[in-house]
């Protein structure tokens, strides 16, 4: 009796969704078809899901009696297991302790610990591989202007939109989280509060950013109080809205409209073209000049032994694993080294192989033997 | 990604990289010639015939050689790759991305499955794995890795793709490469359980758990905000990878798996959920994956991957150089949508001018890579554009550029998903274009 009145619910909804669409599965599969509403509202994201009807999801069978919970697994964590772990900072200040940093603070770290890695001034710089990001376009206020540039048409070779902290982001606490969480790239979770809360001072100070009608200058000292005051140009710049209780319908609503995020949907208005479907001024645009080529490993489909490998590359081996920070700081064979060498070669191997309090993680961090690391330091020596 | 479509400082290095570029610049002229593949004459004997080659004569190797077995090593060119563009400062903070014009069927073999970072690969010990579970619930919870494995387990096969894919492309095509142009993605069977199932002992309160912070342990403690919808719908703490353990680049031991979303959002190497009534604003959702529209507002919070395809084969890599005239070919695809289950694939010969239905083929999977093909003709010296333009159960079909363009600008980075179009020249090359007015 139970398994029929499944059976009647699930082919009057699967006739109901189909009826939803304009373009169909075809040829009548048997497995149930998804639905674009979920309790009469709209999907979160715009798109399909797939209730479990008469024991499957789409086309997957499924074992109903696997999930309906009664398990008993793990232990609660104890309070300072939370407190250890537990380390977000949201806007409105949950989890930003107290504490307190100047922006001359900030800014002697920043020289010691950053520099290398994102520039004089928050403004990038290039590594290994790419460019570190900037971490300041400028004056935020002024440079949250250029959002709206295009690099088209008559702009197609001007500057276009300034994506840089200060300019961009809508949250300071993102910032200040990330830099005790995930910074300095190559040593994360070192920095203390004050250091972090003198850092994001500095920062802040480098895009020329107003608390409380007080400009963020060199005599600046940023704690929790005035953090909580910081409002950025560019909070109101996203869509959809995500706070406050009514978000999730916000985001809802967002994703029921196509046009607001680019797309075409055939149930919006959308049209399946199939003939003349081109604009006469369309034409045919190309890569210029042969496009990005600079491949690792270049490109190919030969299929042919591989070279045997030939013997152990310190270049190579600075590259995977030294360049994150000795691209722009004792770079291959920079004149700096002069003030490291004095006391011998050996001294250098030590403090390479075994870390120093400066910063230097051990080995770099990396799994290389003493004899393969010595020929790397001789690399970044000599260039 | 940050810096896209910026070309890379020029810096001086290394000498190597020196090395890759000028091989990279000759074999882009070289490749069709060198890689034409072997057409055999036809009045002569053949040597790979006539004689005994020695794997046939010799003994081969034990079954003790290869205990965890590899691939030919005639296969070595079948590999990520990465570019400097495509960096943060660092191979660290970078990407590796799928050969996908050497895929085979809807899954990606773990080895070549692309592989994107923002601290580095964390290598990390499954005994020290411990997942936190707390926030707005009754009960919080921390598991070990063999705890969690202990819950009923479900396998999908999702594809996972970086909404940076293609994102280097809004103002023009820039990568001839079909690996490059849309192999920021790959696809695999996944093994896990649903986080739904986990709840339904911790008593979720359900006027406060609006939002759930899915957190790494790596480097970067690369960190997303999920909407509770997705959490109560397919959202998965994955383990199994086509059969196996998740491969580090992959988030070794546990990943969190957000089925046909951002890569990004399938949060690696994880360590932490947290549930909140309010968002958390992760660097990788506010510095990072927001697309700025042309009206200045950018989109965060930008979820399913779009509807999407491309033709897989001919490619750039593997042209149709070595074809006859008359010859019959199987033109071949990719089709995928993070918003539902493909139903078809419009396929155009002359730049979606026009267009005919192709076939799909094989298994046709919601969130999944689905594959179609379509059976042409070769008239050697024939100029075509092959442009493919896929369809969803959601009623999305894929925008032309000037739609997607017109309504976005061209500054947003990711969620790139107009049509692609691949020309074969004259003498049977292929070059990425695009068809704009």
């Amino acid at each position: 009796m139970f398994k029929l009145d499944r059976k009647l619910i699930a082919s009057a909804s699967v006739i109901a969704v189909a009826a939803l669409f304009a373009v169909g599965c075809g040829g009548g599969s048997a497995a149930p078809k998804g639905s674009t509403s979920i309790n009469g509202k709209p999907t979160i994201d715009g798109g399909t899901i797939y209730p479990v009807e008469n024991g499957m999801t789409g086309p997957y069978a499924v074992n109903e009696t696997a999930h309906d919970g009664g398990f008993t697994y793990g232990r609660k964590p104890t309070q300072n297991e939370i407190d250890a772990w537990n380390k977000d900072v949201m806007p409105d200040g949950t989890g930003l302790p107290e504490g307190s940093g100047s922006v001359e603070e900030g800014e002697e770290l920043y020289e010691a610990q950053c520099v290398m890695c994102h520039g004089d001034f928050g403004s990038g710089a290039s590594g290994t591989a790419g460019g570190y990001p900037a971490l300041s376009k400028g004056n935020a206020v002024e440079m949250q202007k250029t959002l709206t540039n295009q690099r088209s048409g008559a702009n197609k070779d001007g500057d276009g939109p300034a994506r840089a902290f200060g300019s961009y982001w809508p949250q300071t606490s993102t910032l200040w989280w990330y830099i005790q969480s995930g910074m300095p790239h190559p040593n994360t979770k070192s920095l203390s509060n004050d250091e972090t809360y003198a850092l994001t001072a500095y920062i802040l100070s480098v895009n020329e950013i107003v608390i409380d009608g007080v400009e963020v200058d060199d005599e600046y000292v940023l704690d929790r109080e005035k953090f909580l005051k910081i409002k950025l140009p560019n909070e109101d710049g996203f869509v959809p809205n995500i706070d406050g209780p009514g978000a999730l319908d916000d985001v809802r609503k967002f994703y029921a409209n196509a046009k607001e995020f680019g797309a075409q949907n055939l149930n919006q208005g959308a049209v399946r073209c199939m003939k003349d479907c081109q604009k006469s001024t369309a034409k045919t645009v190309y890569v210029t000049n042969g496009g990005i080529a600079d491949f690792n490993p270049p490109m190919s489909v030969v299929r042919d032994m591989p070279k045997e490998e030939g013997p152990f590359d310190p270049v190579a081996a600075y590259e995977a694993s030294c360049a994150a920070c000795h691209a722009g700081f004792l770079s291959p064979g920079s004149s700096d080294w002069a003030g490291y060498t004095g006391k011998g070669i050996k001294a250098v191997y030590k403090n390479g192989i075994n870390g120093t309090e400066g910063g230097m993680p051990a080995k770099g961090g990396s799994s290389l033997s003493d004899a393969e690391f010595k020929l790397v330091v001789d690399y970044l020596i000599k260039g | 990604m940050n810096k896209v479509q910026e070309n890379s400082t020029e810096n001086t290095v290394s000498d190597r990289r020196a090395f890759f570029k000028k091989t990279a610049a000759i074999s882009t002229v070289a490749a069709a010639a060198v890689v034409a593949p072997q057409n055999l004459l036809a009045s002569e004997d053949d040597h790979a015939i006539m004689h005994h080659p020695a794997w046939g004569q010799k003994l081969g190797d034990p079954v003790t050689a290869n205990l965890y077995g590899m691939p030919s090593k005639y296969e070595h060119n079948n590999t990520r790759r990465n570019t400097p563009l495509l960096a943060s400062g660092n191979w660290q903070a970078s990407i590796a991305v799928t050969p996908i014009h050497e895929s085979c069927g809807i899954i990606t073999p773990n080895g070549l499955f692309f592989s994107r970072c923002h601290g580095g690969t964390a290598q990390i010990d499954p005994n020290e794995f411990r997942l936190m579970i707390h926030g707005e619930l009754e009960k919080d919870i921390v598991l070990t890795y063999d705890q969690l494995r202990r819950y009923p387990s479900v396998t999908r096969t999702h594809f996972i793709e970086c909404p940076a894919n293609g994102g280097q492309e809004w103002r023009a095509t820039q990568f001839n490469s079909v690996q490059f142009a849309k192999g920021f993605m790959a696809s695999a069977e996944w093994t896990g359980v649903y986080i739904k199932d986990i709840l339904k002992d911790l008593g979720l309160k359900k006027e406060t758990a609006l939002w759930m912070l899915a957190e790494g342990s790596d480097n970067s403690e690369m960190g997303r905000t999920i909407p509770i919808d997705k959490v109560l719908d397919d959202a998965m703490l994955v383990w199994g990878q086509n059969g196996e353990a998740l491969r580090p680049e992959q988030g070794y031991p546990v990943r969190l798996l957000v089925p046909g979303w951002e890569g990004n959002l399938c949060v690696k190497w994880l360590k932490r959920l947290e549930f909140a009534s309010e968002p958390f604003y992760c660097k990788e959702e506010t510095a990072k994956y927001t697309a700025l529209r042309k009206d200045g507002k950018a989109i965060q919070h930008f979820y399913a991957n779009e509807v999407n395809s491309t033709v897989t084969s001919p490619s750039p890599e593997k042209p149709w150089t070595d074809l006859k005239d008359g010859d019959l070919v199987e033109i071949e695809g990719l089709a995928w949508s993070g918003m539902g289950t493909i139903t078809g694939v419009d396929f155009s010969l002359d730049g979606g001018r026009n267009y005919v239905e192709a076939q799909l083929k094989g298994l046709v999977l919601p969130k999944s890579w689905t594959r179609w093909s379509f059976m042409h003709t070769y008239k050697k010296g024939q100029v075509l554009q092959l442009t493919s333009r896929a369809m969803d159960d959601a009623g999305y079909i894929q925008p032309t550029v000037d739609q997607e363009v017109g309504q976005l600008g061209v500054e947003g980075v990711y969620h790139r998903n107009a049509v692609e179009t691949w020309e074969v020249t004259k003498d049977g090359k292929v070059n990425h274009v695009q068809i704009r007015s």
